[in-house]
């Protein structure tokens, strides 16, 4: 990590540790918009913080340690997407995101077509998963590859459903966001043809980077918990630390977490100018693969190592753990990150 | 700015150099091949580095090809894996165990003695295993006697590479056996041609016999070859241990993803079964392999910023075997019944060949040796994450 991203880092966390795990989200979210974190993405010409998509992964890799409510991986995702867009109201929208409006964006892979209908104009059908906090914002950012068009679609229309979907991750709010030949206007569409084709792109680098940081976050604090506690907690007269069978896996978890981060500095290092790249893509992929997969292992092992306790709901590791599993879902899911990389070489 | 220009230049040289010099089809020319020609062919690679200076890059600027920085050493090792070049095991201890324990603990004498004839071509070998103290290194029992002005020693060896070529040995040696076990241990020098030394070439199970054991009878040691103080043995052995930086595991990284085409093709070769399975593993795979290489190179980033602390290394060395293991294991899977037929194997290669039984039954030279996967554990978890060390004493329970 650079320098003044760690001292970035390092401030941030001196903010978070003085609240709860999975603070409260409407309180978190006026504090993260008062102390500035929605500029850190956005370069210096819009009068940003320029710190870009690595500095989005250092604040979402802190929220992810304390189980963040607050949606602020879709906002970096629509902070980027209008910085990244050449469309002419983006500023003031820029300024309503960063005033501290909520601009909805799926976080899954999903299918939305966006059609140009003759008479009609735009119309969107489909179903947007995994929208974080719909139910606070007024607009949805629906972006995608395929359809070659990213565009702000109100919510407060009929043809529009928002529908609470409750996860068993209980630290974030999920919905659905159905569409049903939802109208957009022409002047909402904000990029279109190859520059959206790009640009939706560079979006799935940046999300599939931004659940790869906060999932870190979370296997690393989760991991520091676990090792916590098998040094303070006694059976049989001794530390369960100096038993070796679980030293042993707690050394394993350690080099998921030590190799996932070094992957993820490591690729966000050469991403530079080059973050809609099928080089960058595939870079993404792979991190986010170590990430979610390193959290995961490190939250089945939590609830084995810490017994009985971690099945207790007052006991935070549940929290962790289910994060962790929705985590390898969202963006591009557990089995799509297999599959894609090895097509990557196996098709050459 | 400079530093990193002059680094991009360092690697087109390099490059160009390689291309130019990398002996063509030595994988073809090593496979199936006896231990003398490997040696020949080892020895024309030492040469051709050492006279263009990229076999001594570690050393100090006095030196031809010395005084590059750790970040110019990295470019280094990136492009011989990226070249595919044979990896110079034959002389490694040479360059990096020897000359490094000479360079930061040896006397003027010794360094006048000794290095130059590592650049002629004196090929050393480490004696440190023994039958009884691999893992628990500090436990070993090859003694030193203290007779006039000689060490004695006595006892064995093992597990020492190439030492059937040595010319010379990095001997630890017990010369008291009062106090904790490390504080008796001395360090020597040792010409493998004085009387009363024994080698003899350990049959490896993928039929290779790179590895050697080295005994001991009555070997008169000169006590100007010691390094060190008597009983400061422990201490240079980590020195030797240090020398080659973690540079090693950032080029068998680069290495293992250079070889990932290989095993797509033969996964690609299995023809049209579309097994997702392996399909999935080898997409999981990819995954690691950037892992194995971002951890080494951020490891380096650390060592060369001047921030490394005990236990990273560990780190690397697990991630590193842990995803040879895969590698290999996957190989094996692909390559069904006909990776059961002994084709001979390649000498001088890294641990990807396609001969996937060899490979496999190899990726276990990099679990066990240079500190075990269950070594490494115990330093993650004792060095980085705080827990409490092995009590040291054992009773025997009564009844046994």
């Amino acid at each position: 990590m650079q320098d003044n991203l760690a001292q970035m880092a390092a401030s941030v966390r001196r903010v978070l540790d003085d609240s709860d795990l999975a603070a409260p989200e409407q309180a978190s979210w006026e504090q993260l918009v008062e102390l500035g974190w929605l500029l850190v993405p956005i370069p210096e010409d819009l009068e940003g913080l320029d710190f870009g998509i690595p500095g989005a992964c250092v604040l979402l890799m802190e929220l992810g340690r304390r189980l963040a409510a607050v949606p602020f991986l879709p906002a970096m995702l629509t902070v980027d997407a209008l910085c990244q867009s050449n469309w002419k109201d983006r500023k003031q929208w820029l300024e309503g995101i960063i005033g501290g409006k909520h601009l909805a964006t799926p976080l899954a892979e999903c299918a939305i077509q966006v059609e140009q209908q003759r008479y009609l104009g735009m119309r969107l059908n489909g179903v947007a998963k995994a929208v974080q906090s719909a139910n606070d914002a007024k607009y949805i950012l629906v972006w995608s590859e395929e359809s070659a068009r990213i565009v702000l679609v109100s919510l407060a229309q009929p043809q529009v459903e928002v529908v609470s979907r409750r996860t068993w991750d209980s630290t974030r709010r999920f919905f659905d966001v159905r569409f049903d030949e939802a109208p957009c206007p022409a002047r909402f569409v904000i990029a279109e043809g190859a520059h959206a084709k790009s640009l939706a792109r560079r979006l799935r680098v940046f999300r599939d980077f931004a659940l790869a940081a906060d999932s870190l976050g979370g296997a690393i604090a989760l991991l520091e918990m676990i090792n916590d506690h098998l040094i303070t907690r006694r059976q049989f007269g001794r530390p369960l630390a100096l038993f070796q069978a679980l030293k042993h896996r707690c050394a394993d978890l350690k080099m998921l977490t030590v190799s996932a981060e070094a992957t993820l500095w490591e690729n966000l290092g050469r991403l530079g100018r080059t973050s809609d790249s099928s080089e960058a893509a595939k870079a993404a992929l792979a991190t986010k693969y170590l990430a979610c997969a390193a959290y995961g292992k490190v939250a089945e092992e939590a609830l084995q190592l810490y017994g009985g306790m971690a099945m207790a709901v007052e006991h935070p590791c549940h929290l962790f753990f289910k994060r962790a599993m929705l985590n390898r879902q969202i963006g591009h899911a557990e089995d799509c990150c297999e599959i894609k990389l090895a097509d990557a070489f196996l098709a050459n | 700015m400079n530093a990193k220009s002059d680094v991009d230049a360092l690697r087109g040289q390099v490059r160009r150099w390689l291309q130019d010099n990398v002996p063509s089809g030595w994988r073809s020319a090593m496979t199936g091949t006896d231990q003398e020609a490997f040696v020949r062919a080892q020895r024309d690679w030492f040469f051709k580095l050492v006279q263009a200076g990229y076999a001594t890059p570690h050393w100090p600027e006095t030196w031809p090809g010395g005084g590059r920085t750790l970040a110019e050493q990295r470019v280094i090792f990136e492009e011989v894996a990226h070249a595919d070049a044979p990896r110079l095991i034959l002389y490694f201890i040479a360059l990096y165990h020897a000359a490094c324990t000479l360079f930061e603990r040896g006397t003027n004498a010794q360094q006048d003695k000794y290095l130059q004839g590592i650049l002629d071509g004196d090929i050393w070998c480490q004696g440190f295993s023994e039958p009884n103290a691999g893992s628990d290194l500090a436990s070993l029992k090859t003694r030193a006697e203290r007779r006039g002005d000689h060490y004695v020693v006595n006892g064995q060896k093992i597990w020492s590479t190439m030492a059937q070529y040595a010319d010379r040995c990095l001997l630890l040696a017990r010369s008291s056996s009062t106090g904790p076990p490390q504080a008796g241990l001395t360090y020597l020098l040792l010409d493998m041609r004085t009387p009363g030394v024994v080698v003899r070439p350990i049959s490896q199970i993928t039929g290779d016999d790179e590895f050697a054991e080295i005994f001991f009878n009555e070997v008169e040691v000169p006590v100007e070859e010691r390094i060190g103080e008597e009983g400061e043995g422990w201490s240079v052995a980590q020195t030797t241990l240090a020398s080659e930086r973690g540079l090693t595991l950032v080029e068998l990284s680069q290495r293992m993803r250079y070889a990932l085409p290989l095993l797509a093709a033969a996964i690609r070769d299995k023809g049209g079964s579309g097994d997702l399975t392996w399909h999935r593993e080898f997409g999981r795979l990819v995954a690691r392999v950037d892992a194995a290489c971002a951890v080494a190179d951020q490891y380096l980033l650390k060592r060369i910023a001047g921030e490394e602390a005990p236990g990273d290394a560990s780190i690397v060395k697990l991630c590193y075997s842990r995803t040879l293991r895969e590698f290999t294991s996957l190989g094996l899977a692909v390559g069904g019944l006909e990776s059961q037929y002994d084709r001979g194997f390649m000498r001088g290669a890294t641990q990807e060949t396609g001969n996937w039984m060899v490979d496999f039954i190899n990726s276990y030279n990099w679990t066990i040796a240079g500190g075990s996967d269950e070594i490494q554990r115990n330093i993650i978890a004792e060095r980085l994450l705080g827990m409490p060390r092995e009590p040291r004493t054992w009773q025997v329970p009564e009844g046994l």
